[in-house]
């Protein structure tokens, strides 16, 4: 048999070319399972604590989004095919709630789809991200409907997209806090909120079997094209730029560009391409647009204002979307008729695809640059 | 001329394999004790309490565990499955195949380190899968042998050649990756089967909603959660919010004396609803419990004396009718319609947990463990036996007790294993 991967390699392999996510998926399988040999470093970096805790395990290796090693297993699993992986149906809706419609960044969705299934004791928790500073976020675990919306209030309403705005990708570290409570009551479970890398990790950890994604019932996924590091450089850099002070943002979003909503009510719209040099080099060897791996994805793309696209992809995704939908938590957008919705959705679709597409041949251009085209970790 | 005697083989380690193994090996015999899964106890040991007394059942079954374990004259072949019979009454070849535990039995000291670090989490099938488990395990508390197994559909290093963190841990060096399956060969003079049996799926009676809505278990569910070293630590509590169970409704017949099912009666619900309902008042005085029956069959020593006892002074209401349906309301509480007999009125009834009083039925794969040994099964598949020799199967000097012969009580089993382990002595001794 051949040697297992380590951490080591995955320093090398990964860490080493610029391409960590930061997602913390081996920070939290190596802290979860109390092996205690890794930890969050500068710069959000993932790193050992001790190396002589590490087991040589290689799980993290195998669990991260960047190797390839499982991602053949995972299309298989949930019958990924191109362009946007596997999905039953597209619909764009929005929450009925007018509370959460007041703090959300799109159609309140993601909110009502927790709420629903807190409300029914589906999930004991969700861990969503928070607000803590205008740049800074922290992933919580929301154990209420009102949390939820607590939450929803700051982290859905600063950007739906854009989780995660100051690189701060702890999603995982609060579910290894509770982890041992949940752990030894039955029946845990929990929903998680994440972007394509923090999902595609999960979904690994699930694949893989391994703590603490046993917990984890649904998956909520996030259209992403990129995410942002704003440091102190990046933002001296973007100021100067579009001429804006950072701290007047209040808003920011992703449709067919950037859009920066500032507190005198003015939106500026930014080409992507302006803004990528401001995005996590990570975020470049990412193939996944649409998170296509989440039991649901949603988005503003391809939405008028005020909804939410929403791609039912597994069959416990779609189950809990018709019963939201039918407790009345959310509602769809109407047409005039079955012609007009068709157009709709196939005009939604084809935004998604287009997007979709850009960001695979970006990674592939990526990769080719990083490692000659080969896949990181893919057996030969 | 004194012939030595020679060996019986006894499949099923469960509370009737058991006392068929302890009393042969009393008697002198040498006993090879099958048991498929990684510890011996069976069903009994999944149970909380027993009828009529509420003795605590793992605290009856383990001296007999740990008597198995020791005796001198017993082998225990634990993980192992019968695979081929030849050969006829006194003079049996078989061949077994024992699987790789993959932990060294005479070193593990069972002290749980490496479950405490192993990364997977599956399903535990002995809490009917109500909490998970590692891929390195005890398969319960109590179990004998008290060693961990390694389940090799799950473990990463058997699977994917990652991991092995359990091996790092092990203090003791028990973790043998280098195990393999192994065929055993045994020279028996007589066999007893003591397979038991398996709970009937209730998704084949789509009207009481099992799986579908959360508060509707079976009874061996129940069984575990009202356990102490069970998933909930003996809470009663539901599955779906936690709250504490306090309006349980039990639902009798679910699959027996039912022509689209089991025609036959499973002859232990009544009594172990019973039982499950004083538990529940010993656990909460709060609780208040109603039995939907057919008719109440109380027909073994001192169970109709344990009816009386629930109904007067655990407050059981008995309610004669057949379930019809069970919906649920929106807090999930399910709602049970029925038609109470004795007044021919329909109603209905909203309770916190209902409980599905599930056929015992033959264990599903028994049909080939019969292949194997050239014996018939009747028309439910238990093991065909005549009534005037009602532990010997079809084919001479292969003996059957238990529920793989009947549903049948504990104390029924026990008494009929004694019968088979003589049945049994009598055809090696000849």
């Amino acid at each position: 048999m051949e040697e297992t991967k380590t951490f080591k390699d995955l320093t090398k392999e990964v860490i080493e070319r610029g391409i960590c996510g930061k997602c913390g998926g081996c920070i939290s399988f190596c802290s979860a399972g109390e092996l205690n040999a890794l930890e969050m470093g500068e710069n959000d970096l993932p790193r050992y604590i001790n190396e002589d805790n590490c087991q040589k395990c290689g799980i993290c290796y195998l669990i991260c989004p960047q190797t390839d090693t499982l991602n053949a297993e995972l299309q298989e699993k949930f019958g990924w095919k191109p362009p946007t992986g596997y999905y039953q149906r597209i619909t764009s809706a929005q929450t009925t709630n007018k509370e959460i419609m007041t703090v959300c960044t799109d159609g309140g969705v993601v909110t009502s789809l927790l709420s629903y299934l807190m409300e029914r004791n589906l999930i004991n928790g969700a861990v969503v991200s928070k607000k803590i500073g205008r740049f800074a976020r922290k992933a919580i675990i929301a154990r209420t409907p009102g949390e939820l919306i607590e939450a929803a209030g700051s982290a859905f309403s600063g950007s739906l997209h854009l989780e995660e705005l100051g690189g701060k990708y702890t999603t995982y570290t609060p579910i290894l806090s509770t982890v041992k409570s949940l752990e030894k009551s039955y029946l845990r479970d929990i929903a998680v909120v994440g972007t394509p890398c923090q999902i595609n990790a999960i979904r690994k950890m699930q694949c893989l079997g391994v703590l603490p994604a046993h917990l984890i019932k649904y998956t909520i996924g996030l259209f992403c094209i990129e995410n942002f590091s704003f440091d102190d450089f990046a933002r001296g850099r973007l100021e100067k730029k579009l001429d804006i002070n950072l701290e007047d943002i209040v808003k920011l979003n992703i449709k067919d560009d950037f859009i920066i909503t500032l507190t005198n009510g003015v939106a500026i719209h930014v080409p992507l391409e302006e803004i990528h040099e401001v995005a996590r080099p990570a975020c470049f060897t990412c193939h996944d647009f649409s998170n296509e791996y989440a039991d649901i994805s949603v988005g503003g793309l391809g939405s008028p204002d005020g909804y939410t696209t929403t791609v039912l992809r597994t069959k416990v995704g779609a189950a809990v979307y018709d019963e939201t939908l039918r407790k009345g938590y959310i509602r769809e957008r109407t047409f005039e008729d079955v012609e007009e919705s068709r157009l709709d959705k196939a005009r939604m679709l084809a935004k998604i695809v287009s997007f979709a597409r850009m960001k695979r041949m970006r990674a592939k251009e990526r990769l080719l640059e990083l490692t000659g085209g080969e896949a990181i970790g893919r057996k030969a | 001329m004194e012939e030595k005697p020679k060996a019986v083989l006894v499949i099923g380690g469960g509370i009737a394999g058991i006392q068929a193994a302890l009393d042969l090996g009393d008697m002198g015999m040498k006993v090879h004790l099958v048991e498929r899964k990684p510890s011996i106890g069976g069903r009994m040991a999944q149970l909380d309490k027993t009828f009529p007394t509420n003795d605590c059942s793992i605290c009856i079954l383990a001296p007999k565990l740990a008597d198995c374990f020791r005796h001198p004259n017993i082998t225990l072949h634990t993980l192992s499955e019968v695979k081929n019979v030849t050969g006829q009454m006194g003079d049996f070849s078989v061949k077994l195949l024992e699987y790789a535990r993959f932990v060294d039995e005479e070193k593990c000291v069972n002290c749980g380190d490496c479950v405490a670090k192993c990364p997977v989490k599956v399903p535990d099938e002995f809490d009917m899968e109500l909490r998970k488990r590692e891929a390195i395990y005890p398969y319960y508390l109590q179990g004998v042998p008290a060693v961990m197994t390694i389940d090799r559909e799950n473990c990463l290093y058997l699977t994917r050649g990652v991991c092995r963190i359990c091996e790092k841990f092990c203090t003791s060096e028990a973790i043998d990756f280098e195990q393999k399956d192994a065929d055993a060969m045994l020279n028996v003079g007589a066999i007893i089967v003591a397979t038991g049996f398996d709970p009937y799926d209730p998704s084949g009676i789509p009207q009481y909603g099992y799986k579908r809505y959360r508060n509707v278990i079976i009874s061996l569910e129940y069984e575990r959660l009202i356990c102490a070293s069970g998933p909930t630590g003996g809470h009663l509590t539901r599955p779906s919010d936690n709250r504490p169970a306090e309006r349980i409704a039990f639902v009798q017949c679910v699959g027996s004396r039912d022509f689209k099912n089991n025609p036959y009666c499973s002859s232990v619900c009544c009594m172990h609803a019973t039982k499950e309902a004083m538990l529940a008042r010993e656990h909460n005085p709060k609780v208040k419990s109603c039995i939907f029956y057919i008719d109440l069959r109380a027909a073994g020593k001192g169970f109709q004396e344990y009816v009386a006892r629930g109904e007067q002074e655990y407050n059981i209401s008995y309610i004669r009718g057949r379930v019809a349906k069970i919906t649920e309301d929106r807090d999930e509480n399910p709602i049970v319609w029925y038609e109470e007999t004795q007044s021919s009125k329909t109603n209905k009834m909203t309770v916190d947990l209902a409980v599905l009083a599930t056929s015992l039925m033959p264990r599903r794969d028994v049909k080939e463990l019969a292949k194997v040994l050239g014996v018939e099964l009747d028309e439910y598949n238990f093991f065909k036996t005549d009534p005037l020799n009602p532990l010997d199967t079809t084919r001479p000097g292969i003996f059957v007790c238990g529920c793989c012969r009947e549903p049948t009580d504990i104390p029924e089993s026990v008494a009929q294993a004694s019968g088979a382990a003589e049945r049994a002595a009598e055809t090696v001794m000849r």
